[in-house]
């Protein structure tokens, strides 16, 4: 087999051309001893199976974090027969460092100008010969975006691994003598005088004064462009949920409709209780979280990658870049937080923007306490079971301006282990033109996640349920003979110092499984008209009462206890899903347990003082 | 003068950028050197300053451009 390596900045396509040559043929683990992720897939040309490595990006290779020394020494390591050198043609003389960097390696490649059609759309032209003819290696004009491309690099990457280029000459820095920081840049500047000797004459004009567009400029003033931001971005969370209703409601259905019938069959078959609910509640209801959760995250990567193609969020970057200082993280950590309200599995993955690992992990955990939209369903519901509409609502706000607090705390606490000062960079970011999206390319990787969250999360979510199944299995259907009612109601002398009682704990702990299961749970224990199981796994009767629950919950509970509950499920771990994919993109076992146990803890501190100061009024 | 004092519109040169290894590699790595020619588009209180250079918009957090020294022409 034939190895290929992706090497670009970030920006230039690199995970667009990764995805669209490998399509879902991808596996993601980590460079050995480092927490930095490594992408490998594969595809089939003309008989012939291709490996493709999708290298960490990064801009340079000459600097030393993880991710700049991994690619070097794999690129030195002779391991890939070929490296395609992904430049944005639009930006062609700042993008091309990438490429004098890679050429002092003299190691075979291709190198790929992506974002033609940004070119074209500028009135530009490029000459690719003048520049193949100085490198002596293949140059080939390229949109990314563009699935019909494919063909003509396949067929080159075919020709090339047969009879391979490498490039001619290189940036000769030796004759830097200085050290530090001072060498850097003398080195810096010998690579660019070397590109502009490259690209000579390939480029019939290069624009020399940033015009702004009238959106462009509302979009970066100080104040309204922030409001801007914001607007933006409810809208795209409408446009979001008007995309994932249709796939919810289908998914609501499967317990109920697939549920029922499977049960009577059961029944009718003789199958040992215990068995039937694994197939009449458990499968059809961990389908339902799976689909669910899917489609959160296909609407939400949806609408932001849109925001992102357009150029949107480089601009809510730059808005938000000190305020976001302020809490250790930069500019950048801006589209995770906002996908985070939407879905925190969503945000989790959104942080591969952020420069290193450690703000990635960061950023990550700041996420979590961001409450996602099912948490904002949820909160009026408890909330209006003891308070009036205008207190619920001064609830919501309350929460929302503690959520504040709350990632300020998180990264308060957390920054200074995984973004010390010394190593947290600003933010230094390139903006890219606001421009028109390629619709069939934002789809297609919304897909892809979708699909992949899907996967992932019918093992996760299956593995969970059964463990809430043996917990919430009765014999007689009743709440009292399930063995999460002789727990809860045992250590009630305990869940009682946090302001929960039994039923309201057991809210809780389906919080840390699935915002789904909240409603199913406090359901089955407050209303207790079908068992706890069949309401946790929404199956046999339809759908929570959400009427009749809050009556029922309203009777029984105080103001202080609701808040409390409200408090701890706001603020409790986010879903099973969130958790995985926290672990999945940090690598990290250790932190995301150590983020885990944090807001566990924090959840309970919270609704406690919630509760103890809500009961003296 | 400093970036930061840069007003926006102004074209210029970049003179010296000051800081450590660190921000020389990231700074110099996305088209910012000494000597290159560049144009301030934004430059507001308490926002990253946002230069034009070789046919890139950059944001530069502030912190980072109170270290980068530059001569304005027109």
């Amino acid at each position: 087999m034939r190895t290929i390596a992706l090497l670009g900045q970030p920006n230039s396509g690199k995970s667009t051309v990764f995805n669209a040559l490998t399509g879902s043929r991808q596996h993601v683990g980590n460079w050995p001893g480092k927490t930095v992720e490594k992408s490998q897939g594969s595809f089939t040309y003309e008989g012939e199976t291709y490996e493709v490595v999708d290298l960490p990006g990064s801009y340079g290779l000459s600097g030393n974090s993880d991710e700049e020394i991994i690619t070097t020494e794999y690129i030195r390591s002779n391991q890939a027969d070929l490296t395609l050198v992904l430049v944005d043609a639009s930006q062609l003389e700042r993008s091309m460092f990438m490429m004098a960097e890679f050429a002092m390696l003299g190691k075979p490649a291709i190198l790929v100008l992506n974002m033609m059609d940004v070119v074209k759309n500028q009135g530009k032209t490029i000459n690719e010969t003048i520049i193949e003819n100085n490198l002596n290696i293949p140059v080939l004009p390229f949109v990314a975006a563009n699935g019909k491309e494919y063909d003509k690099l396949k067929n080159l990457i075919k020709s090339e691994i047969n009879n391979p280029h490498i490039p001619s000459n290189a940036p000769d820095v030796s004759s830097v003598t200085a050290e530090g920081e001072q060498g850097i840049q003398e080195k810096s500047r010998i690579k660019y005088e070397w590109i502009s000797n490259v690209l000579e004459g390939a480029q019939n004009q290069t624009s020399k004064k940033y015009v702004m567009t009238k959106f462009d400029r509302a979009l970066t003033t100080k104040f309204w462009g922030k409001i801007l931001c914001f607007l933006i971005v409810l809208v795209g969370f409408l446009v979001a949920m008007i995309v994932m209703s249709p796939f919810m409601s289908i998914a609501q259905m499967i317990p109920a409709y697939l549920g029922g019938p499977i049960a009577k069959l059961m029944d009718l078959w003789n199958v040992n209780p215990w068995l039937a609910s694994v197939f009449s509640a458990l499968i059809p209801n961990t389908l339902y979280f799976c689909i669910s959760m899917a489609s959160f995250v296909f609407g939400v990567n949806l609408v932001f990658g849109f925001l992102e193609e357009v150029g949107f969020l480089a601009r809510a970057a730059y808005q938000f870049d000190n305020i976001l200082s302020k809490i250790g993280l930069q500019g950048k950590a801006v589209c995770p937080l906002l996908m985070g309200f939407g879905c925190t599995i969503g945000g989790a993955s959104g942080t591969r923007v952020m420069d290193n690992w450690g703000q990635r992990m960061l950023a990550m955990a700041v996420v979590w306490s961001v409450p996602c939209a099912s948490i904002w369903t949820i909160i009026p519901i408890i909330a209006s079971s003891v308070f009036s509409p205008v207190e619920v609502i001064l609830i919501c706000v309350g929460i929302l301006c503690f959520v504040f607090v709350m990632m300020w705390i998180v990264s308060g606490i957390f920054g200074r282990f995984l973004s010390p000062k010394g190593s947290m960079g600003g933010m230094i970011m390139e903006l890219p033109p606001i421009h028109k999206p390629h619709w069939g390319h934002i789809f297609k990787e919304a897909i892809l996640k979708a699909w992949d969250i899907f996967k992932r999360a019918l093992v996760t979510v299956f593995l969970v349920s059964i463990i809430f199944w043996v917990f919430l299995f009765s014999v007689d259907g009743k709440v009292e003979s399930s063995l999460m009612y002789k727990v809860g109601t045992f250590i009630e002398p305990v869940t009682k110092f946090f302001g929960m009682s039994w039923r309201t704990f057991m809210g809780f702990v389906a919080s840390a499984f699935a915002k789904e299961a909240v409603l199913g749970v406090l359901n089955a224990v407050y209303v207790g008209q079908n068992s706890l199981m069949d309401a946790t796994f929404n199956a046999g009767s339809v759908a929570t009462d959400t009427g009749v629950l809050t009556t029922a919950m309203g009777s029984m509970m105080s103001k202080a206890e609701a808040l409390a509950l409200i408090v701890a499920v706001t603020f409790n771990v986010p879903c099973v899903m969130a958790l995985n994919t926290t672990f999945k993109e940090s690598h990290s076992f250790k932190w995301t347990a150590i983020v885990a146990c944090f807001y566990i803890g924090t959840a309970l501190v919270l609704a406690a003082v919630v509760y103890h100061v809500g009961m003296l009024f | 003068m400093k970036l930061t004092e840069a007003k926006a519109d102004m074209m210029g040169i970049i003179r010296r950028i000051g800081g450590d290894a660190r921000l020389a590699n990231r700074i110099t790595a996305i088209g910012i050197t000494e000597g290159t020619p560049f144009q301030v588009v934004k430059n507001d209180r308490n926002m990253p300053v946002l230069l034009y250079v070789r046919e890139t918009l950059i944001a530069l957090n502030r912190r980072d451009a109170e270290v980068v020294e530059v001569e304005v022409g027109a």
